[in-house]
């Protein structure tokens, strides 16, 4: 066998690493990572953002632990420059360590100057910005390494009285405007000139506060003394954060839900909303293609699109196992020139690098296409991905819609369904309805007259022959059945509740077999528009089902409600019997029967436009339901109206009670359950 | 997974290495400083010397069979045995070049504590039960041990025993013609005190070890394929070195690690390759002499270690250790979060526990010749048989799956018997013929509906007949087809789950999350029952004349389980299943999902086969060592080609380790599975694969009409690119670089093979 070098890369170019180790003794240069599989998985998400499997995105390539003969100790920031030069801020050791494209060392610069460097901004002529927490300045580096300049606590009144200045971030824009992350300065990112040796511009890009009703609530309820002890409504202060090309800033913000990747526009403006996000962000990146990458402290890596679409999620935190690719600490994220990722490690002062894989190299062809708008030429790169991956959702997606540029409406259609793209949907839907219509307008005139004419005729032949006199007897007599007329009684119901309440209690206009029969049809109804709705105005995923628990929830609420209605009518004065509540509870109902059929039916022949007539539909059809509610209770308990706004209020209270006292009863009697087994249990384990 | 050699907190404050350092007084650092000018100038001349000899110096050696107060204790043609009888360590010692192996350290660094430094010149090294702690170590060194040694024709025996601890066993070490044994029989191990039990053995574990970088080449670890270490200076980069489970992990035990999960939910990292085979060994490339480790007995409860310098100590070794005994956590309330107590299993393992050290000089003194010798080895003993292994493509099919509808679950139909009548047609006019088919969710209500006693396919894809008709003509036309069985998973939507259903030993049933829409879970039956299902279906598959079956789960899981309040250890489990296979081999061909060592004798296909490792940060070399086993004695087939991102590269892995391509099938568009357990199919469409099962059948059986039936003799690595030879001649080099590279004076471009 021949001598043996690792192939980690440390320090020297490769086959520099061959020959020295040739020369020295085997292979104590160490490192690069071989053929590795990716320890981990990659994920991206469905269009109803939960998470799926898909192929390897980035595979991990090299490792750099050393720079030259220089070890790392904390480095907290890092800059790939174009000609392969890498920055590395090696805060450990206080210092700038310049490192060439095949980890080299350069140079090291800054060592007796930097105090406690966090952050680091290279300018594309290798001005070196470093953001020291520790000296509160900002150091600014010329190209050769010399000290040029610094900048420290702004001195103007906006900047805050009483505001320190502890820098931990920087980028800097092509006109020299630093925008720096300070430690709790919770005014957002300061935006530093360089004029006048530094002149404060004002706060930038600030993330809001926490404005929810219920925190509205609470303040308004709390004491003086309880608000003081609550957590601070105060906006968090951004993490991390990183400029393009055209100045965009985007920023990462640890805790917070919609705002964690922000894309800040010149004035500040955020211009995205990730449809999945990360808790703890630490990193964040622009890519080349428009495209955005985030780090989280944990070790997961996320690439978005420049909507905010997640296209993968992959990494983890390393867990002792040490395997190749994992990470301990993140502190910075960068993106080389052709499309691999750079991550630095405080915690493992390391670099590690991840290299693209064909899959991935297909999908940025495309974004970048889709980008510029170019769909026709974007779909065979993305006809590429979906052979790789049928359900890659943002490759359907766009998929989709370069198939609506092109006018091919079915097949878009199917796109923006397999990835639930509802605009995409109801653009094609749009054409293919309108399409359809243009096709079958006369056909549909035709039909319509066609009835009409022969409603007319069949209604002439009735009155001289009367040919539908023995249809009409049998329908009549059908119709005064019991049972059918119970149920028909439903449409009176509907437009005469007061009378109709009163045929309830005293003239047995209703039965409880109707009653029961209508609850049934009104289930069945629920179910069919809950599943099988057009997809524009489904509420639940595709493909799921879960029957037995909608039906128990309808019965559940439905024993609650008629239950506690009347408990409290009973010690109120009522006169309502259970039967009565109950079915005039059913009754009122009425409308949901009638209903939605219909809304069922639109809902297959809207669009996103029209989706109002849906909406206005069920608004109208509760409000209908809302009053004959309350009149029924009115009417059966015979109340006036002060008397039942004070019943409805009672049975939801009496809810809202019996609810939390079978929470208690549960929990209580689990832990009694519980505790009852444990004991022998333990006596057993113990001596076994 | 890897983990500390031995608990660290036991050794820490013992010699404080930081505060030593800083006494040192200034003459003895110009001591020093001179002692290390002398060493560099030595170690030029050395290396400069070094060029005109080819053998490195070897312990002198007395005239009367010594070697550092090692005495003789049996020789044969191939290597001399010398022991210590005080501490009972050994040398071993090639006699065509006097190179040696010695079980325990050379030369002192004085770095380690006393703990270390018994451990690193010791037989035995015991971990030890006591009370809540299982970390507590004895060895023959330090400890009080009574020790009667008895020299036998081929070596000896030694019975020792733990005084303090009323701990003991019966050493056993024989030297063969290859190498050594060495064995503690199962009813020489005693426990006779209350306090201290056995927790894990491990025998000669500094067997073969070096000092740092003192020694050339490397560690093979069995991790995935094959990896190596090699023995160069670690600069104590690494803290943990590898350890693993043989035949994978044990899920009759909680895994106490804390899992990164995806937004706490998804599991996003990769479990770590398992290892199939019980080997382990060590190389030293500059001595020309190597070792091949084979766990012989207790395999089914080890695990093997592989600890480069840094990993606690300076010293390189790799070992097996056998697991005897283990805690637990007994939860004592339904909600595992209340109340458990840690307690250890009340009985031991049992089983003899024998490794088989197989020396290698010269040209075989590396990973190439430890696999010859393995392969050699499994073939004497029966272990593996050769079958016949011409290249097929292997083209599996999804039947169906289920996904959720109003009413319980609707049907997903994949690819019914139909569909592949076509698509075999279709192939066929592309010139590819040689196939292996497995078919997946063929049977009676889709892949899932599990486990599968019956022979009774889904009406869906055409029902019994169809299929049996299928089968038929597949047969005839030389295609080899396997219904698919995983006879392990049941379950519990479909079936009854009350009984026969392994539980893990802290008696709380084991289930398995898939984090899928239809179907969440599934349970593992027991071993006794995966037998009498099994045996059910293969008694209606031979009735029918279907003799093909591709099995999984059970090929590769082994577990340790209570039921009815008995606990059953991993043994028992592996030997069920080795029974149960062979029965089943009698009557019908069996294909393997991922089979581990055991089982291969009755395997006639050997299915997945990992070709990367589990990408350690300490493995150096990927070395396709499992492959070189199987090449030419047992057809290997690749995992899913579908679902490889680099596709190029896994290509080129292929033609490296002589592995057959594989590919996941179905006729309709992975799409309409998105609904169900099988959404992770997410590329699977016959038209969109078409084109590439034929170009990789085409390209790939060139290689295979030169190969043959030949094994591989002889592989190596030269930075990027790798040289395979056969035992017929045929030589094929890979360059995985991005740069062109000449081997051999053959120009390599980029990503590419050649074969001469």
């Amino acid at each position: 066998m021949e001598k043996k070098y690792k192939r980690l890369i440390s320090s020297l170019k490769r086959t520099l690493t061959a020959v020295f180790a040739l020369m020295l003794f085997a292979g104590s240069m160490a490192p690069t990572a071989a053929f590795a599989d990716a320890p981990y998985k990659t994920y991206t998400v469905d269009g109803y953002g939960s998470v799926a499997a898909t192929q390897t995105a980035y595979l991990p390539y090299a490792t750099i632990t050393k720079i030259g003969d220089e070890t790392l100790v904390g480095p907290t920031d890092f800059t790939l420059m174009d000609d392969g030069e890498i920055f590395i801020l090696d805060s450990g050791n206080k210092r700038i360590v310049v490192s060439d494209s095949e980890y080299g060392l350069v140079r090291t610069f800054g060592e007796g100057i930097l105090q406690g460097p966090r952050g680091m901004f290279v300018a594309e002529d290798k001005t070196c910005y470093i953001a020291d927490r520790d000296a509160k300045t900002i150091w600014v580096f010329n190209a050769d390494g010399e000290l040029e300049r610094r900048y420290g606590r702004p001195d103007e009144a906006m900047y805050g009285e009483d505001q320190d200045f502890k820098p931990l971030k920087i980028v800097v824009n092509t006109s020299g405007t630093m925008y720096v992350i300070c430690e709790s300065n919770t005014n957002g990112i300061v935006e530093i000139s360089p004029v006048d040796d530094g002149t404060f511009l004002g706060y930038f890009g600030t993330n809001s506060t926490d404005t929810s009703i219920w925190r509205i609530i609470w303040r308004a309820v709390l004491t003086e003394a309880q608000r003081a002890k609550m957590q601070q409504n105060i906006p968090a202060t951004p993490d991390n954060m990183a400029i393009d090309e055209k100045g965009i800033i985007y920023t990462v913000t640890r805790g917070e839900k919609t705002e964690a990747l922000k894309r800040l526009n010149i004035a500040g403006v955020n211009m995205i909303e990730p449809e999945s996000y990360e808790d703890l962000p630490a990193a964040v990146a622009v890519g080349n293609h428009d495209n955005v990458f985030v780090a989280s402290q944990e070790g997961f890596i996320y690439e978005y699109s420049n909507e905010g679409n997640l296209l993968f999620v992959f990494g983890g935190a390393d867990d002792g196992d040490n395997r190749i690719g994992l990470s301990t600490k993140i502190e910075a994220i960068r993106i080389g020139k052709d499309d691999k990722i750079y991550v630095l490690d405080s915690d493992k002062a390391q670099i590690q690098v991840y290299e693209t894989t064909e899959f991935v190299n297909f999908l940025h062809e495309a974004l970048n296409l889709f980008s510029k708008g170019r769909y026709t030429e974007s779909k065979q790169p993305l006809s590429k991905v979906l052979e790789m991956n049928n359900l890659f959702d943002y490759a359907n997606m766009a998929m989709g819609k370069a198939l609506y540029k092109e006018e091919n409406y079915d097949a878009a259609l199917k796109y923006a369904r397999l990835s639930k793209d509802l605009d995409g949907y109801s653009d094609s839907f749009w054409e293919i309805r309108n399409t359809w219509l243009k096709h079958h307008l006369t056909a549909i005139v035709m039909i319509i007259l066609g009835a009409f004419v022969l409603i007319r005729l069949i209604a002439f032949l009735d009155k001289k022959h009367g040919i539908l006199k023995t249809p009409r007897e049998a329908l009549s007599k059908f119709g005064e059945k019991k049972l059918v007329k119970q149920l028909r009684f439903m449409f009176y119901f509907m437009r005469h509740p007061i009378e109709a309440n009163y045929g309830v209690k005293h003239y047995g206009s209703v039965s409880l077999l109707s009653s029961n029969v209508l609850l049934v049809i009104m289930i069945i109804f629920f179910i069919i528009n809950k599943y099988f709705c057009g997809f524009l105005v489904k509420t639940v995923r595709e493909g799921s089902f879960d029957i037995v628990s909608d039906i128990g929830m309808i019965l559940i609420a439905l024993l609650l409600v008629v239950g506690c209605n009347y408990l409290m009518c009973t010690i109120n004065d009522g006169e309502g019997k259970l039967k009565e509540i109950y079915c005039s509870l059913i009754y009122s109902f009425g409308p949901f029967i009638v209903f939605t059929p219909l809304i069922f039916l639109l809902s297959h022949a809207v669009t996103k436009n029209e989706e109002f007539f849906i909406t206005f539909g069920r608004l109208f059809m509760f409000c209908w339901i809302a009053v004959l509610v309350f009149i029924s209770i009115k009417e059966i308990n015979d109340y006036t109206v002060k008397e039942t706004f004070k019943i409805i209020f009672l049975t939801m209270f009496t809810i809202l009670i019996v609810c939390l006292l079978a929470f208690i009863i549960y929990v209580l009697w689990a832990q009694v359950i519980d505790f009852i087994q444990q004991i022998p249990r333990e006596v057993i384990y113990k001596f076994d | 997974m890897m983990s500390k050699d031995i608990s660290e907190k036991e050794f820490v404050g013992d010699r404080p290495k930081t505060a030593k350092k800083k006494e040192k007084p200034a003459a003895f650092k110009f001591f020093a400083g001179i002692m290390a000018v002398m060493l560099m100038i030595g170690i030029v001349f050395s290396v400069i010397a070094g060029y005109g000899r080819p053998e490195s110096t070897y312990p002198v050696k007395a005239a009367t069979g010594e070697i550092n107060g090692h005495k003789s204790v049996t020789a044969n043609e191939n290597y001399t045995l010398y022991v210590n009888d005080e501490t009972l360590s050994l040398i071993i010692e090639d006699n065509k070049t006097g190179a040696t192996m010695e079980s325990s350290i050379t030369y002192d660094d004085g770095e380690s504590n006393k703990t270390w430094y018994g451990a690193m010149n010791s037989a035995i090294v015991l971990t030890m039960i006591n009370g809540n702690d299982d970390s507590k170590q004895a060895n023959t060194f330090n400890d009080l041990v009574t020790k009667k040694v008895k020299h036998t024709q081929y070596g000896f025996t030694a019975d020792v025993y733990w005084t303090k601890y009323k701990l003991g066993m019966t050493l056993e070490v024989e030297l063969t013609n290859e190498g050594l044994t060495v064995r503690v029989p199962d009813e020489s191990i005693r426990e006779d005190g209350k306090d201290y039990q056995i927790g894990t053995i491990s025998l000669y574990p500094y067997l073969g070890n070096s000092y740092m970088d003192t020694k050339e080449g490397y560690i093979f670890i069995p991790d995935g394929n094959g990896a190596l270490i090699y023995l160069n200076d670690k600069e104590g980069r690494y803290k943990s070195g590898y350890s693993s489970m043989i035949y994978g992990q044990d899920i009759g035990f909680e895994d106490n690690k804390v899992e990164s999960l995806l937004w706490d939910r998804y599991k996003i990292i990769n479990s770590a390759e398992q290892i199939i085979a019980p080997v382990f060994g060590i190389a030293h490339t500059d001595d020309k002499m190597a070792y091949l480790g084979i766990v012989e007995d207790g395999a089914m409860r080890a695990t093997i270690e592989g600890m480069p310098n840094g990993v606690s100590v300076n010293y390189n070794r790799a070992y097996a250790k056998f697991i005897e005994r283990k805690y637990y956590t007994q939860p004592t309330s339904n909600k595992s979060t209340v109340g458990s107590l840690k307690i250890s299993e009340s009985e031991r393992s049992h089983s003899d526990l024998q490794v088989r050290y197989i020396f290698l000089s010269g040209e075989n003194a590396n990973y190439a010749g430890m696999a010859n010798a393995y392969r050699e080895y499994l073939l004497a003993n029966g272990s593996l048989k050769k079958t016949d292994d011409g290249f097929r493509t292997r083209v599996d099919f999804l039947g169906s799956d289920r996904e959720q509808w109003v009413i319980g679950t609707s049907a997903v139909v994949m690819t019914t018997t139909d569909d592949i009548r076509e698509i075999y047609a279709d192939l066929k006019n592309r010139g590819v013929n040689n196939l292996l088919s497995v078919y997946k969710g063929w049977q009676k209500g889709g892949i899932y509906n599990i486990p599968i006693s019956k022979y009774k396919a889904d009406s869906k894809i055409g029902g019994t007949s169809e299929l049996t008709g299928l089968i038929k003509d597949a047969e005839a036309s030389g295609t080899l087809f396997y219904l698919y069985d995983d006879a392990l998973r049941i379950n519990p939507s479909e079936y009854n789950v009350t009984f026969n259903i392994v539980k893990r030993i802290n008696k709380r049933k084991f289930e398995e999350q898939t984090h899928k829409e239809v179907y969440s879970t599934f349970n593992y039956v027991t071993p006794s029952r995966s037998t009498s299902d099994l045996n059910k279906l293969v008694k209606k598959m031979t009735a029918k004349d279907v003799n093909g079956l591709c099995l999984a789960g059970i090929t590769s899981n082994m577990f340790s389980y209570t039921y009815g309040g008995t606990n059953y250890t991993r043994y028992h489990c592996g030997n069920a299943y080795s029974q149960l296979m062979d029965s089943v081999d009698e009557k019908l061909d069996i294909a393997m999902e991922q089979p581990n060592a055991y089982l291969w004798k009755n395997a006639s296909a050997f299915l997945d086969m990992p070709l990367y490792t589990s990408s350690y940060i300490i493995e150096d070399e990927f070395v396709p060592f499992m492959s070189i086993v199987l090449k030419g004695i047992m057809p290997v087939y690749s995992e899913y080609v579908n679902f490889e991102a680099n596709r190029q590269e896994f290509f080129l892995k292929m033609i490296e380790s002589g592995t057959y391509p594989s590919f996941y099938i179905t006729k309709e568009s992975s799409d309409e599975l998105i609904y169900t357990n099988s959404n992770d199919i997410y590329s699977s469409q016959y038209d969109t694969y078409a084109d590439t099962i034929e170009e990789y059948t085409k390209e790939l059986k060139s290689i295979n009409d030169k190969v043959k039936d030949a094994t591989i003799t002889s592989h190596d690595i030269f930075g990027s690119a790798v040289r395979v030879i056969y035992s017929n001649g045929v030589k094929i080099y890979v360059n995985y670089g991005e740069n062109e590279v000449t081997v051999d004076g053959v120009k390599l471009a980029p990503m590419t093979y050649s074969i001469f």
